[in-house]
């Protein structure tokens, strides 16, 4: 009897035929899937022939010798030897083209879905992180310092949605009135209200320092606050900046609006909501489900699939109609 | 004897998951796809025509119908235009070989990217990480019978029949997912006339396309590639998947 042995290179050469058979790559592209033409094609090489050889080897692929050299699609491509049992496609590589060029054309700030969870464990961390390059809409206001994580953060909705989500790249969007886009257009509270990003080198006497309750805030940031806006404490002076959750101030502008979240008062000021206690107002996340009828500035537009929603950091609201008038309402993220 | 075990059971896994999983191929269908797919192959620039309707779920999950009219026009490798109008959508895409602009004409804003340098790979860079869809662009994949042959467990030639009073070669691709049927042209031009996928995993809802007034290889100037921005439109940011 043959004593047959395998060595190292055998043995790896098996695993490697079990790792490419087992784990093909299953991309998908438009309505139908495209592996095969993401393959890499060897170009110029005439087709031999036009019987189909049923093997299970797959690796050969030619292109027409008479493609034009300004083909819409860089002219039709097929195996010469096509398998149809399956999973023997050979490895597909996508191919990355993403482009490393200047161009003059503007084009549109990128947003990169981030984790709510940690982003609110690392409130510090991610301060100033929450914008991803350039912000195209409001290039006078850096946006990334007025509305951190911890200050954008949305709480659940206490209703339950009869609306299915709007769901796009592994979450859900839910709202419980339809979509119905108006432009983004910042909304005026008044003379005595500035806008996030407004800067002063010194503030009225009237203004306070805000206490904010339960801070788990290490920073140690000073907060100012004078008729519905806060200040934070810079080396310079002070900027006007998002309401910080948790903020307790005695009084709020008689301009704000009471908004209903789950079947309780709050008041809406400036992009901030309030809860009323025993020592005047204390700012609260804004809730899921929330029907405000405008945005300060400092949002921006995104393109959500086929939908745009207004972004302040981590809270998305949805442009609606009530009663014919146009209003947002906060929408609730969740991963899926 | 180890090693014989092992191999012999690497070997045995992987041949008895095949042997479940044979295709049912038709060799005049495949002849057919190719040949459609050489003569798109061939094309230097084309305009054409599609009438598109897809089903959706509305709030209350009953199936609804969109209709679509598109009008497409692809140029040498980096140009692409459509315009979309439908029953909820106006929409614009523009790519000139730099950058892909995507114009919602409903609400007055727009999307410009960088893209990459060919138009196939743009469709499928935008469409992987945006979601973009770009109507009856699987049929201008370079390698569209292989890659009909990858996803699907059949392919077969139904025969002949009449379509608009158009004689079409009748295709249909299975696998575990979706139901696709192509008609396409007997004509000389041996191009793709109608459409229908229907999602087996999503009640049977449909997509299905007719396309019209094909235009072959016709002389368009570049400037119909470039996008300008209308006045008071809005660049606004995206979120990508």
């Amino acid at each position: 009897m043959t004593s047959f042995s395998l060595n190292i290179k055998h043995k790896l050469g098996i695993l490697f035929v079990f790792i490419a058979l087992v784990f093909p790559s299953d991309l998908l592209a438009q309505r139908m899937g495209h592996g095969a033409s993401r393959g890499g094609a060897s170009r110029n090489v005439s087709r031999p022939t036009t019987t189909h050889n049923r093997s299970n080897n797959r690796a050969a692929t030619t292109n027409r010798a008479t493609t034009p050299k300004r083909s819409i699609n860089g002219g039709s491509r097929t195996t010469t030897n096509r398998s149809f049992n399956g999973h023997s496609k050979s490895k597909i590589s996508n191919k990355k083209t993403t482009p490393n060029r200047t161009t003059n054309r503007k084009t549109s700030n990128v947003k990169r879905t981030t984790n709510n969870k940690a982003a609110n464990k690392n409130v510090n961390k991610a301060r100033n992180k929450t914008h991803v390059g350039n912000n195209n809409v409001n290039v006078n206001i850096n946006n990334s310092r007025h509305n951190n994580v911890r200050n954008t953060r949305v709480r659940s909705s206490h209703v339950r949605y009869s609306r299915p989500p709007y769901r796009y790249g592994g979450r859900g969007y839910y709202c419980h009135r339809p979509y119905y886009y108006h432009p983004y257009r910042p909304f005026y509270w008044g003379p005595v209200w500035h806008p996030w990003g407004y800067f002063v080198t010194s503030l009225a006497t009237t203004a306070i320092i805000v206490s904010i309750v339960n801070d788990n805030d290490t920073n140690n940031d000073e907060y100012h606050y004078e008729n519905g806006t806060y200040y934070l404490k810079t080396e310079k002076g002070f900027e006007a900046v998002q309401a910080p959750i948790g903020a307790q101030v005695p009084e709020i502008p008689k301009e704000a609006q009471q908004v209903k979240v789950n079947k309780t008062d709050n008041y809406y000021y400036g992009g901030a909501f309030y809860e009323a206690n025993s020592e005047g107002y204390i700012v609260v996340p804004a809730t899921a489900g929330t029907i405000v009828p405008g945005l300060p500035e400092g949002g921006e537009e995104v393109k959500i699939g086929d939908v745009t929603f207004v972004q302040f950091g981590d809270t998305y609201y949805q442009p609606i109609q009530v009663d014919g008038k146009d209003m947002y309402e906060i929408v609730e993220v969740k991963e899926e | 004897m180890k090693n014989h075990l092992f191999t012999l059971a690497l070997f045995l896994s992987t041949t008895i998951g095949f042997a479940q999983e044979s295709k049912d191929i038709d060799s005049t269908a495949i002849f057919i796809l190719d040949k459609m797919s050489a003569v798109i192959g061939d094309l230097e620039s084309v305009n054409f025509h599609l009438s598109s309707s897809n089903d959706k779920t509305d709030a209350d999950l009953n199936i609804i119908k969109d209709y679509h009219e598109s009008n497409i026009t692809f140029s040498g490798p980096d140009k692409l235009h459509i315009r979309l109008n439908g029953t909820d959508d106006d929409i614009g895409f523009w790519y000139d070989g730099t950058n892909m602009t995507y114009f919602n004409y409903n609400e007055n804003n727009y999307v410009t990217l960088e893209a990459p340098k060919t138009t196939m790979s743009m469709i499928d860079e935008m469409h992987a990480s945006y979601n973009f869809q770009f109507p009856a662009a699987d049929f201008f994949y370079p390698a569209f019978t292989d890659d009909l042959i990858e996803g699907f467990d059949s392919i077969k030639f139904l025969g002949k029949k009449t379509i608009d009073k158009e004689t079409c070669y009748h295709i249909m691709a299975n696998n575990k997912k979706l139901n696709v049927q192509i008609w396409i042209s007997s004509q000389n031009d041996v191009l793709p006339k109608h459409f229908v996928i229907i999602y087996k995993d999503k009640s049977n809802m449909q997509y299905e396309a007719t396309f019209n007034n094909w235009s072959l290889n016709p002389n368009i100037p570049d400037a119909k590639f470039n996008f300008l921005a209308p006045p008071n439109s809005r660049l606004i940011s995206i979120l990508k998947k």
